[in-house]
């Protein structure tokens, strides 16, 4: 079996008294997008900036790309790509200046960014100042600081938060190919949506600890009905009913419904991510 | 190399983005234009003699000739009223005089005779005590040799030993005095440009976005330390240039100028990571302005200071200053001044590298 490119193991951090991540363990493989999900608090960002190296956890182990983190954390940084949920751009320099810096920093040598530039759709802006960019532009230009490095472990925060859907759209575009091209992606959010479309397993976090993980398929799965739910016109009235998939008669009571002159909808009747969440946490995302 | 390659790049970033804040790189050469204007626009001598009103006959007649007297520093005016001495000192009259000496008409023969009479001493309010004393001294001893008696006192064949370097006709004028002055003023504004290029580093968090690249906190530090000390150097030099202060002891005073340049990054990095915001960094630039100053105004009029005043960290900066403009010394003169100023700058740094360190582990 391959090797993960990340691994945490059990790791804990307090502060003082209050403790943000508790035993928390789980695996990212190479290529894999892990969606990381649970309400402001639940510890998402501490464990995010354990895995990156900001912190160093006060009990458990972690390794990245076969690496001990913090202990090798100059070789991983290398490596690593980070977005954070803050736009801490250098707002008094151009977008292109803000990639060349970085680039300086990870010693790339003879840094070229308007490739990138045009992959987050800022090539017409590369020369104005950041403080002069929308939001959703200073999004991309986070997203495509933390691709300096053709990245081989990606971590991102909240990288569509508050953005419009077409800007949302650009960035899972670009998450989607960087898994494809072999990076291993974190991806810290609260919407279910976006982590329902985006990530191969997704973890549910609160209080610092995870009470889930698994792919969003098995969970719905595992937490849906098996069932399908059916409106219908019947004279000025709207009929709903719901046929369960394990009765013996299923395949007829459909039949029956799809033939029917007044149905208006049929639906599968999974459970969302974030009717699954509240499950196990008892409360939601917000 | 490739952590010399990191430090450069950031120091770069920081010179880029100094020259990009508007305000900071304007103080900066609003500073610089109007410390060297104030220092052209002073006086670069000094007027040694003092000016004496006398009323009364005898004594106007004999001081008002007395070229030797003006030789000496002093020259006699004389009037024809005690109000019109009056008028002189107190600066209402057409001239102006330091002090005056009204002595009654009677003077000489009460004198010798023994008998009690009154001359009177007109002094300005801001007259130094000592020079009070010293005109009283005068009028008793005038009154003495007026009786017929001789001092009790035997005088050495020299008439005054000098200690130290006499500097009569060869005053430390104003402008001299002033120059340590606005050198420290000039570190001052580099310290809170510093401080505010560290304070938004660390309020816009783009620290953190530096750190998880491969760059180390050590070098982040490094890169602050020399990029704050290079600026408050060149500035401090380049007034020195301007107002004419590098031309003797120049190796002392650069070095002076360099341990005083990284005294105050010390600060500017204390100031930076304390100060949330501007009026934050205000506050703490401030807090170590005010008594960091004490030194150099003490410079401007000497012999006011407190002893306690060379316990303040940018005493050693200042003296050395002083010594090395004023007085030519030598490097090794200077040398415990130095020492001092060292010390000091081992703290200011040390302080400044703690509290930038604990604020970014707390980001």
């Amino acid at each position: 079996m391959a090797e993960p490119a990340i691994r945490v193991d059990g790791v804990r951090y307090a502060y003082g008294d209050i403790v943000a991540v508790d035993d928390v363990s789980f695996d990212v493989a190479v290529g894999e997008i892990l969606g990381f999900l649970g309400p402001n608090g639940a510890g998402k960002s501490t464990t995010l900036k354990m895995m990156t190296g900001l912190l160093d956890p006060q009990a458990g182990s972690m390794t990245v790309l076969g690496r001990d983190m913090p202990g090798d954390k100059e070789e991983i940084q290398q490596q690593m790509g980070v977005c954070f949920e803050e736009k801490n751009l250098y707002l008094d320099m151009s977008g292109r200046e803000n990639l060349i810096f970085f680039g300086q920093l990870f010693g790339l040598k003879n840094f070229e960014p308007d490739d990138l530039l045009r992959r987050v759709n800022l090539f017409d802006r590369r020369d104005d100042r950041a403080a002069d960019y929308s939001k959703g532009m200073r999004q991309r230009l986070m997203v495509a600081r933390s691709l300096i490095n053709a990245p081989t472990v990606l971590f991102l925060d909240e990288p569509t938060d508050g953005l419009d859907p077409v800007s949302s759209q650009a960035i899972r575009r670009i998450i989607s190919e960087e898994a494809d091209r072999g990076a291993a992606v974190v991806l810290t959010t609260h919407d279910m949506l976006e982590a329902d479309k985006l990530s191969d397993r997704v973890a549910f976090i609160n209080e610092g600890r995870i009470l889930a993980l698994d792919s969003p398929e098995s969970l719905k799965l595992a937490h849906g009905q098996r069932g399908v739910r059916v409106r219908a016109r019947k004279g000025d009235a709207v009929e709903e009913t719901v046929i369960s998939l394990d009765a013996a008669d299923a395949g007829d009571q459909i039949r029956a419904a799809v033939a029917d002159e007044g149905l208006m909808t049929i639906h599968t009747e999974e459970a969302t991510l974030e009717d699954i969440f509240i499950e196990y946490a008892g409360r939601g995302l917000e | 190399m490739a952590a010399v390659n990191r430090i450069g790049a950031i120091v770069r970033k920081d010179f880029k983005a100094f020259t990009r804040d508007r305000f900071y790189f304007f103080m900066t050469i609003l500073g610089l234009v109007f410390y060297v204007a104030i220092y052209w626009f002073l006086p670069d001598s000094v007027d040694e003699t003092i000016e004496v009103g006398v009323h009364g006959s005898v004594f106007a007649e004999a001081l008002g000739g007395v070229t030797e007297a003006e030789s000496q520093g002093m020259r006699v005016v004389v009037f024809d009223s005690p109000e019109a001495v009056e008028a002189a000192v107190a600066g209402e009259g057409e001239t102006t005089v330091a002090m005056g000496f009204s002595f009654p008409d009677n003077f000489l023969e009460a004198a010798a005779a023994g008998e009690v009479t009154t001359v009177s001493v007109y002094v300005t309010g801001d007259l130094p005590p000592q020079l009070r004393s010293t005109m009283t001294g005068m009028v008793r001893e005038i009154a003495f040799a007026a009786a017929g008696s001789e001092l009790p006192v035997t005088l050495l064949a020299e008439e005054e030993i000098i200690l130290g370097e006499d500097r009569a006709g060869n005053q430390v004028s104003l402008q001299q005095n002033m120059g340590p002055l606005l050198i420290f003023f000039i570190l001052m504004v580099e310290t809170f440009a510093l401080a505010g290029l560290v304070a938004s580093e660390i309020q816009s968090r783009t620290v953190t976005a530096v750190l998880i690249t491969p760059v180390r906190m050590s070098e982040f530090l490094t890169a602050k330390s020399i990029f704050g000390t290079l600026l408050a150097f060149s500035q401090a030099v380049l007034l020195a240039i301007l107002i004419g202060m590098l031309g003797t002891s120049t190796v002392a005073l650069l070095i002076t100028l360099l341990l005083g340049s990284l005294l105050v990054t010390g600060l500017g990095l204390v100031a930076g990571s304390s100060g949330k915001d501007f009026m934050g960094i205000l506050f703490w630039s401030m807090l170590f302005m005010v008594p960091l100053m004490v030194p150099a105004i003490a410079a401007l009029f000497p012999g006011t200071a407190a002893g306690w005043v060379a316990i303040l960290p940018s005493f050693g900066l200042i003296e050395a200053i002083v010594r090395t403009t004023a007085y030519n010394e030598s490097l090794v003169d200077i040398l415990p001044y130095l020492a001092m100023l060292g010390a000091w700058c081992v703290v200011a740094f040390g302080a400044g590298l703690f509290a930038l360190r604990r604020k970014v582990a707390t980001l």
